[in-house]
């Protein structure tokens, strides 16, 4: 107020209070009281990685772009990869798809993993004096090793295969996962100190009794073993496991393959070998059980498979093969005569006869087993047949100790039916995808970790291990069992903020990026990636279209919207102080929050 | 800088010159272009004024209210309906003293529906505690805004600034534009005496109990008595820095005049040119222009009318079961002049809902006027209807 208070006739000009508004203690109002209290976003609840999602996207909005890639690779050591070929339940769950369109989180992380390293990062030093066996280079296996390494343990990896990297390698095309990416990815690992040796296959040529010197050991082989489809006349060499044709084609074994290709199945595999068929030159055909919606394939990929022209023949299963020993009615293409050079001398495949299906009556479980309709018979004409139903784990292989019982393992991520024997990824019975496998190996990791410290006599508290999910349901954080968040939480609690809980009037309706893709004239032709992603700057914009579920990011409107200005930002920048003096608990800043980073408490508890 | 430009963007012009700093507005016809061309000089950055966007013109009254307040020179423009939908808080911006300066483009209250000119909307709000100014050109509407705030700010009182829809806020004149830095000279940036300021926190608006709220009364009654002088002041102030004048009042060819036609707004110009014909003839005619309506200018207009014998009062406006509200003021202002000296007054009313005025019709004003004068009966009191189907 001005020094020469002007009054006249015993008031001021204006309506204005003599004292300040001090004196007026309105907190004495209050029953009810807000608190700031972080929640889990919906993203890393639902990651199956266990990746701080929401995290690295603030980092991110802040322009910190160095510490996001770090927080992002605490949890996760392949980004590149799952950027590509995750089927992301992150953006499935993310919130803003209920505004306008979910994140395009795997785009961010893509481009996160594609960064280059600024600095080569020192090996972690090997405080541990412990080591570690990893069989099998898949993502369980890598994904094991990594953070172990980052704890300061030795970690060997094991692969039989003369390279690294598993399904990543044999079982994903090159068209999805571009090798260079995988080889960076892997080179990100051994940097960590990790060794891995190829060519070696425990339990056979090298025995397991070869890797008791080691303190610990975890097993991810992987399922690879294609389910057989058991068809009269289907011995025919022209009669294939979709998986090894991957395999051949990985190897190098480029040459062309017969025009017509049927492919049996739904799964991934069989998706992943029509596109590649496609790619040869073929004009391929996925003959499927049931319909489109009972596909167990991502349905990203079958979109862009039918997209590239691969055709998809739904309610129809195979019930023979018909083959030839002399005509070709259906010649293969000009450019293929290499391969079958030899093909006139033996049987060749002509053609799959399949049968229209039909869903059945429900059984006592509700499933409608889909069952042949008589007489619909008829022949796709077929060059080869490549069947690809699932994949089973080889466990012949296994060590005694890891018993099997009904062909399922018996040692498990946490050790706990072995002391020093963990398993993990496809072999055990969780969802086969790379984020589940990655999840699977992190896990086994902190059961490791754990396991080889008690053993050395350290005590540690039986906590719940729910604390260490996002969420309580989602994967375990590895920041979380080392307790060293890097990011400020204020009161945190490990539940996952729903949609209603935020406030959307405060944002702006910004619709999401897609992916770029290469044209289908040269996806037909090349292996080179089909899905380009997003530029950096796009997803980098794509970052700042999140929310922030359930997390203060310091946007201020609490501070804005209090009427008592009883909000000030904390000194430190990092944290708003609230003034309980003042704050008549009216909850108008927990309800402005846009992002359910602020709750009422009953006063006094 | 001289340029061509419609009543409406003489008032962004004069915005934009005065620096305001905080705009919020609800757009309407005729209003619009005013906040539409002033949300372009925001956004081009020619204005750097903070533009809020409202959901009406009640909220866009609260959010100059809130600006004003915090110490900002604040503005907002409406008509009619939204003139009428802010009441509530136009009676808060008069009663809290807060400088707002508001562009009113006078549009004739509905039903029957309507978007065309006359009076009610702005003289319906004539005890809202707010100075109204009623313009009669391009040029007098951005000068006056400059002025506005200038007035404003030293009375602590808002002001409206109204003009006639279409007539003037569609209306293209060439306007004299003024330099920034001698608009700049004459009207330095708001320093708010009182305003919302976190660090010495007080409180605004809180209760007034019997014992104080009719002091604060007085005390805004005499800053409508100090507003009266400043208006002067501020207008010589202009016409020496600007070389032009409007006053409160101006007469027109009133030397010796026999009968003086008073009007408001746009129908000034028409009426003068009327004058100017039957001066041509040799007729005592001449006119007063009413610029200022609130505060009421009543010594001025007693130095204006004193004397003639006879007046005609032409309202483009109407208080329903009375008669024209300039009439009604202007007789109240004349009525303690000494017999003799005190004017014979008729009111006419005209123009409603935005017909033209010709100068026929005001013509007839005169007629009528001279007519009853010379059957030597009383001027009636209830107003005549110019230009009525009969």
């Amino acid at each position: 107020m001005p020094e020469d208070r002007d009054i006249a006739h015993g008031v001021p000009p204006i309506a204005v209070s003599s004292t300040s508004t001090l004196a007026n203690r309105t907190g004495s109002w209050k029953y009810i009281r807000p608190i700031y209290q972080d929640m889990v976003a919906p993203c890393n609840a639902a990651c199956p990685v266990g990746i701080d999602i929401e995290g690295y996207m603030n980092l991110l909005r802040e322009g910190k772009v160095a510490e996001a890639r770090d927080l992002l690779l605490r949890e996760n050591p392949m980004p590149a990869v799952t950027g590509r070929v995750c089927d992301h339940p992150c953006q499935t769950h993310c919130n803003r798809a209920f505004f306008d369109d979910a994140v395009a989180i795997h785009a961010v992380e893509r481009m996160l993993g594609d960064l280059e390293p600024e600095v080569r990062v020192p090996i972690p030093p090997r405080t541990r004096k412990e080591k570690v066996a990893v069989v099998g280079s898949g993502p369980a296996g890598l994904a094991c090793a990594y953070p172990l390494a980052r704890l300061g343990y030795a970690v060997t990896v094991f692969e039989s295969d003369p390279e690294p990297g598993g399904a990543l390698r044999y079982g994903i095309p090159e068209y999805r996962l571009p090798r260079n990416v995988l080889v960076r990815e892997i080179e990100r690992i051994r940097a960590q100190g990790v060794v891995i040796q190829c060519g070696v296959q425990v339990g056979k040529g090298t025995p397991w009794k070869q890797l008791q010197s080691y303190d610990a050991m975890f097993i991810a082989t992987g399922a690879r073993v294609s389910r057989p489809l058991a068809l009269a006349g289907g011995e025919v060499a022209d009669v294939r496991p979709g998986l090894d044709f991957l395999r051949e084609v990985e190897g190098g074994e480029r040459r062309t393959i017969g025009r017509r290709v049927v492919v049996v199945g739904g799964t991934d595999t069989a998706v992943d070998c029509a596109r590649t068929a496609l790619r040869l030159g073929a004009e391929p055909v996925v003959v499927c059980q049931g319909t489109r919606a009972d596909l167990t394939a991502n349905a990203e990929a079958v979109e862009e498979a039918i997209r590239e022209g691969v055709r998809f023949e739904f309610k129809v299963w195979p019930v023979g093969v018909q083959t030839a020993r002399h005509t070709e009615q259906e010649p293969p293409l000009e450019a293929i005569r290499t391969m079958y050079a030899e093909r006139e001398e033996r049987e060749r495949l002509t053609g799959v006869e399949c049968v229209r299906m039909t869903p059945g009556e429900a059984d006592a479980s509700g499933a409608r087993r889909a069952l042949p309709v008589q007489g619909t018979n008829f022949v796709i004409p077929a060059d080869l047949m490549l069947t690809a139903l699932g994949e089973e784990p080889d466990l012949a292989f296994l060590p005694p100790e890891v018993t099997r019982k009904d062909y399922t393992v018996i040692a498990d991520e946490f050790g706990r039916n072995h002391p020093g024997v963990f398993a993990g990824g496809d072999i055990t019975g969780q969802p086969r995808t790379v984020a589940h496998s990655l999840g699977s190996g992190k896990r086994a990791a902190i059961g490791i970790d754990r396991y080889l410290r008690e053993r050395a006599g350290e005590k540690i508290a039986d906590g719940d291990p729910a604390a260490l999910r996002f969420g309580g349901t989602g994967n375990f954080s590895i920041t979380r069992w080392r307790d060293d968040d890097p990011i400020r939480r204020q009161s945190p609690v490990n539940e996952v903020v729903p949609f209603e809980k935020l406030n959307m009037a405060h944002f702006a309706s910004v619709p999401g990026k897609t992916d770029r893709h290469r044209s289908f004239e040269e996806r037909r032709s090349s292996f080179a990636e089909a899905n380009l992603g997003l530029t950096t700057n796009e997803a980098l914009a794509e970052a700042r279209r999140c929310f922030n579920c359930g997390v203060c990011n310091m946007c201020e409107l609490c501070l804005i919207f209090c009427p008592d200005v009883a909000i000030k930002r904390h000194p430190s920048g990092h944290a708003f102080s609230l003034s309980y003096k003042y704050c008549k608990g009216c909850g108008v800043c927990v309800e402005e929050c846009p992002r359910g980073a602020m709750t009422m408490t009953r006063e006094g508890l | 800088m001289k340029k061509v430009i419609m009543g409406n963007h003489a008032v962004s012009w004069g915005v934009r010159l005065s620096r305001a700093e905080v705009i919020a507005a609800y757009p309407i016809t005729p209003q619009t272009q005013v906040v539409e061309e002033l949300s372009e000089m925001c956004a081009s950055g020619a204005l750097n004024a903070r533009f809020i966007k409202v959901e009406g013109e009640h909220s866009a009254m609260a959010a100059c209210v809130g600006a004003a307040s915090a110490g900002a020179r604040t503005f907002t423009a409406t008509s009619a309906q939204g003139l009428a939908l802010m009441h509530e808080m136009l009676h808060w911006a008069g009663n809290a003293r807060l400088p707002i300066v508001m562009a009113d483009i006078n549009r004739a209250m509905a039903p029957g529906w309507t978007v065309w000119t006359d009076q009610n909307d702005s003289l319906s709000q004539r005890d809202t505690g707010w100075l109204q100014f009623y313009c009669e050109s391009n040029q007098e509407v951005l000068d006056t805004t400059v002025q506005a705030f200038k007035i404003a700010e030293i009375v602590d009182l808002p002001v409206m600034i109204v003009l006639d829809a279409f007539y003037l806020s569609h209306t293209y004149e060439p306007v004299d534009i003024p330099e920034q830095a001698e608009v700049d000279a004459f009207l330095p940036k708001r320093v708010a005496r009182y305003k919302l300021d976190v660090n010495d926190p007080h409180s605004f608006g809180a209760l007034a109990p019997p014992p104080v709220y009719m002091e604060m009364r007085l005390r805004q009654q005499e800053a409508m008595e100090q507003a009266l002088k400043v208006v002067d002041e501020v207008d010589e102030e202009w016409g020496r820095r600007f070389g032009r004048r409007y006053g409160a009042v101006e007469s027109y060819r009133t030397e010796g005049a026999e009968l003086v036609l008073v009007v408001s707004s746009t129908i000034t110009s028409t009426a003068r040119y009327v004058v100017d014909q039957l001066r041509e003839k040799g007729e005592k005619v001449g006119l007063v222009k009413a610029r200022l309506f609130r505060p009421f200018p009543t010594e001025a207009m007693r130095r204006a009318l004193a004397g003639v014998p006879h007046v005609a009062v032409l309202d483009r406006n109407i208080s329903p079961g009375h008669c024209g509200i300039f009439a009604e003021e202007i007789r109240a202002a004349l009525y303690d002049l000494a017999d003799g000296r005190r004017p014979k007054i008729h009111g006419y009313i005209i123009g409603l809902g935005g017909r033209d005025v010709k100068p026929e019709n005001i013509i007839d004003c005169i007629d009528r006027t001279r007519e009853t004068a010379k059957s030597g009966k009383p001027m009636p009191r209830e107003a005549g209807w110019v230009g009525v189907q009969p």
